[in-house]
């Protein structure tokens, strides 16, 4: 039985619709990544599946369980990490697990032997009596992942995992989530990081403006793509005029930043010299030249037309600054 | 005579941004006149009987009686919210940006306060309206109502300086707002809601010589009975004194600010 | 993959509770200076009530010459509606940083996370209303006797609740922390429409009627009797009925609003 299960899953906030019809399954045992950059429905998508939000349309089953009649019986299934890691800074990490397992129903000594294990297994043994507020962010989101876990869920559901950590941290909660899924637990995360979802998830659905773009195992994904792309660095002459050039050749892609030119092509490394050649011919000069294998990024780009990691070119609303 | 005019340019633009902060989030300023006249209205009612009490002086009614204490727990609130606001500027680093310009430090308080002001006379109005709506008179008229209106606004800046001074010497938005018990507390050691000579003791001896009592009764005096010179001069006197201590107190806290970065 | 085996529902609730009581002691006990704006709003509002109205119980009518004793329960409960409003805006500042998530996503019942909140805060009212009894009696207050004193002190645990329930509704209505004026201002102005200055006959006719039809009335009236006079049960019961409905009433309310958090 899949421990997902969701068929045109809707949510609007007035006219604004965040999540415009979501269809997956995942199975049981699976890690699940779902891939979208910022504000492509994704944390609401975990929230109603996590019954935090009530769909406006649509249906989901965890666990066995709709999300919408049989709400309790699904919060007993599942273990959540949420984004904004939900602690209390007053509170010290063990307490924090204990106070957990209590609302799962646990008893007391129950409790207590389960967050002594968990919290050596996530390496906060040391750190166990201290307060949260003291905690660095990597340390938080280890507690918070050590808490979704002291019921032993069958479902985890993990959104931003990473985001904001460093990449000694990031590894660490990675092998985590893989020795979980061995197991036998179900993980479903979401992440903006392409690396993370290709590295950890068996499935991965691509989620772009509250729809599923495109969706399957990583290597099935990038194989639909197929072809490799060089990426040129200019030295001298216009960007203008070398992806002028380079269309003749292959297909020219939608530029990451404003300095490098992407140019698909079908021969992979027998394409280079051409490309060589012709930007020589032209009297444009190549700094450096990169053959690059598809990435889901690629297949972002080639069902929604941009990419999946932008440079950040001001996206953050700037701070209201009084007049 | 040139700089003058620079100065005065400057805080009429610090001023201006004051004012429209104030205005503009109309939830930070609810509380500052709503609280007051939920207050006014609760304490006409509950203790109204208190114009029967043998001494009280001659009033038309408890509510016109009220109407200055009204103002004066307004104006308070003012000059705490503006010394948060000036804690939070300070906190932004908006301030620091201030203190690099070619500007004299007193231009950067005064145009705070501008706001305060504004507040100020904002409530003035709101409680002068609310009393003639209610049947209250204002017994030295229109004379009356401006000479109460320019007394609140004045008061209203005076302690709006200590509270500027709070907000320098300390820099915490927290710490200022957490002052607001003690505000109260200065307000009912005063002559603001009742008649000095009817308070009990303790309070009635620390009320004598409060300045705030000085300035109530001479809010008061225009209102309830007339315009009385030596009332309206103690009034003044007092605020003055309040003006001076936060003028002090801004300064020294003003250096140690700099000092301190 | 089993889960162990949990506890019976009921013992599991009870836990529950009490876990997120202990939470709640964190406030006090964790934040330096944190218990003290709790306990001085209304010590200082009984000071200055007093100084400030204390002749009042000159004019014929006061059934007590002493107004320390007539308005100790006004500050007690007082006390009792800013701990329970506070209460709520401690609710909204947890909705608002994602704590209450981590409360909405387990299979906690969800009338057992509103019974921790408002149960601690009936426990916290005790405080205030301890230091403004002993400051009372300090200032020559009467001594209301151990049935008058169990007497308000039921009172102000019963209006922490009523307040608590008040501040949680908004809370889960509003998920801001800036409905915490509107949290305050109601449980005042319910509070001290009352005959909460004076007795019913010396209020102010319009006054009079809004205290007339005020349920806290009847609780300010029973909170009072040990201090100014004695205690019965027929002056006990209908401010024990005003709280059972206030309680009934906002409780259902908060309770709705928690269970409609996922809208």
């Amino acid at each position: 039985m899949p421990a997902i299960v969701v068929a045109g899953l809707e949510r609007a906030f007035g006219e604004v619709w965040a999540v415009q019809g979501v269809d997956l399954e995942v199975d049981e045992g699976e890690i699940y990544g779902f891939l979208g950059p910022n504000g492509a429905g994704k944390t609401t998508t975990v929230r109603m599946l996590t019954t935090l939000l009530l769909p406006t349309g649509g249906q989901a089953t965890v666990a066995g369980h709709d999300v919408m009649r049989e709400a309790r019986a699904v919060r007993a299934s599942i273990g959540v990490a949420l984004q904004e890691a939900a602690l209390d800074p007053l509170m010290t990490g063990r307490e924090l697990i204990r106070l957990q397992a209590t609302l799962q129903g646990l008893p007391g000594d129950e409790g207590k032997r389960r967050a002594d294990d968990l919290l050596e297994r996530v390496d906060l043994a040391a750190a166990a009596d201290r307060r949260v507020g003291g905690y660095s962010g990597g340390m938080k989101r280890r507690l918070d992942l050590a808490a979704a876990l002291v019921h032993e869920p069958r479902v985890l559901f993990l959104d931003e995992p990473t985001t904001g950590l460093d990449p000694v941290s990031r590894k660490t909660i990675w092998e985590e989530v893989r020795a979980l899924n061995d197991d036998g637990t179900t993980v479903f995360l979401t992440t903006q990081y392409l690396e993370e979802a290709d590295q950890l998830a068996d499935s991965v659905g691509i989620i772009d403006s509250g729809r599923i773009v495109a969706e399957g195992t990583p290597e099935a994904l990038k194989a639909q793509i197929g072809h490799p792309h060089v990426q040129l660095q200019l030295a001298e002459g216009s960007v203008a005029e070398a992806e002028e050039v380079c269309a003749r050749i292959g297909k020219l892609l939608p530029p990451k930043d404003g300095k490098a030119v992407l140019v698909e092509v079908e021969n992979g490394a027998a394409d280079i010299p051409r490309v060589v050649r012709a930007l020589d011919d032209a009297g444009i000069g190549v700094e450096s030249l990169e053959l690059v294998r598809p990435t889901l990024d690629d297949v972002f780009v080639a069902k929604t037309g941009h990419h999946l990691e932008k440079d950040d070119e001001g996206d953050a609303e700037p701070e209201a600054v009084e007049a | 005579m040139n700089e003058l005019a620079t100065n005065f340019r400057v805080v009429r633009a610090l001023g201006m941004r004051s004012i429209r902060q104030t205005f503009r989030r109309p939830q930070l300023m609810a509380p500052i006149v709503v609280f007051p006249t939920l207050l006014l209205a609760i304490q006409t009612g509950g203790a109204g009987g208190a114009v029967d009490l043998p001494g009280f002086p001659p009033v038309q009614s408890f509510l016109q009686f009220m109407l200055a204490g009204a103002m004066m727990q307004s104006l308070m609130l003012a000059g705490n919210s503006g010394g948060i606001a000036l804690a939070v500027d300070i906190e932004m680093g908006f301030t620091d940006r201030l203190f690099s310009a070619p500007i004299p430090r007193y231009t950067i308080v005064l145009g705070r306060l501008a706001g305060t002001a504004a507040l100020g006379l904002f409530s003035a109005l709101w409680f002068l309206a609310i009393g003639l709506i209610f049947g209250a008179e204002i017994h030295s008229g229109v004379a009356g109502a401006l000479i109460a209106i320019a007394l609140v606004t004045a008061t209203a800046m005076a302690v709006g300086g200590i509270g500027a001074a709070i907000a320098l010497r300390t820099g915490s938005a927290s710490v200022v707002q957490g002052l607001f018990p003690l505000v109260l507390v200065v307000l009912f050691l005063s002559s603001a809601f009742f008649p000095n000579e009817l308070m009990i003791q303790p309070a009635k001896a620390i009320a004598e010589y409060n300045p705030l009592s000085f300035v109530a009764e001479g809010v008061r005096g225009p209102i309830v009975s007339g315009i009385d010179a030596s009332e309206l001069g103690e009034a003044v006197l007092a605020i003055a004194g309040i003006v001076v201590l936060g003028l002090v107190l801004s300064a020294r806290a003003l250096r140690h600010r700099l000092r301190v970065g | 993959m089993e889960s162990a085996a949990t506890l019976p529902q009921w013992r599991a609730n009870l836990a529950t509770i009490a876990a997120l009581m202990a939470r709640a002691k964190n406030e006090l006990l964790r934040v330096p200076g944190a218990a003290i704006p709790g306990v001085l709003a209304p010590t200082i509002f009984f000071l200055g009530l007093n100084g400030v109205f204390g002749a009042l119980t000159q004019l014929n009518g006061f059934t007590t010459g002493s107004y320390e004793s007539f308005i100790v329960p006004v500050s007690m409960l007082q006390g009792a509606g800013f701990t329970g409003a506070a209460a709520g805006v401690n609710l909204a500042r947890d909705i608002e940083g994602g704590w209450t998530d981590r409360l909405l996503v387990s299979p906690a019942p969800r009338w057992v996370l509103l019974a921790g909140t408002v149960l601690s805060a009936s426990a916290r009212a005790l405080i205030p209303a301890t230091s403004v009894f002993l400051i009372a009696l300090l200032l020559g207050a009467g001594w209301p006797g151990l049935d008058g004193l169990l007497v308000t002190y039921f009172m102000v645990a019963a209006m922490a609740a009523v307040a608590a329930c008040w501040g949680s509704a908004l809370a889960l209505r509003f998920k801001s922390q800036s409905a915490a004026p509107l949290m305050q201002a109601g449980m005042m102005g319910l509070i001290l429409t009352t005959t909460a200055y004076a007795p019913l006959a010396l209020l102010q006719p319009w006054m009079r009627s809004v205290a007339e039809v005020n349920p806290v009335t009847q609780v300010m009236d029973a909170a009072r009797q040990g201090f100014v006079g004695g205690v019965s049960w027929a002056e006990t019961w209908p401010g024990v009925v005003a709280l059972a409905a206030l309680l009934a009433l906002l409780g259902a309310w908060a309770l709705r609003e928690m269970r409609r958090t996922a809208v």
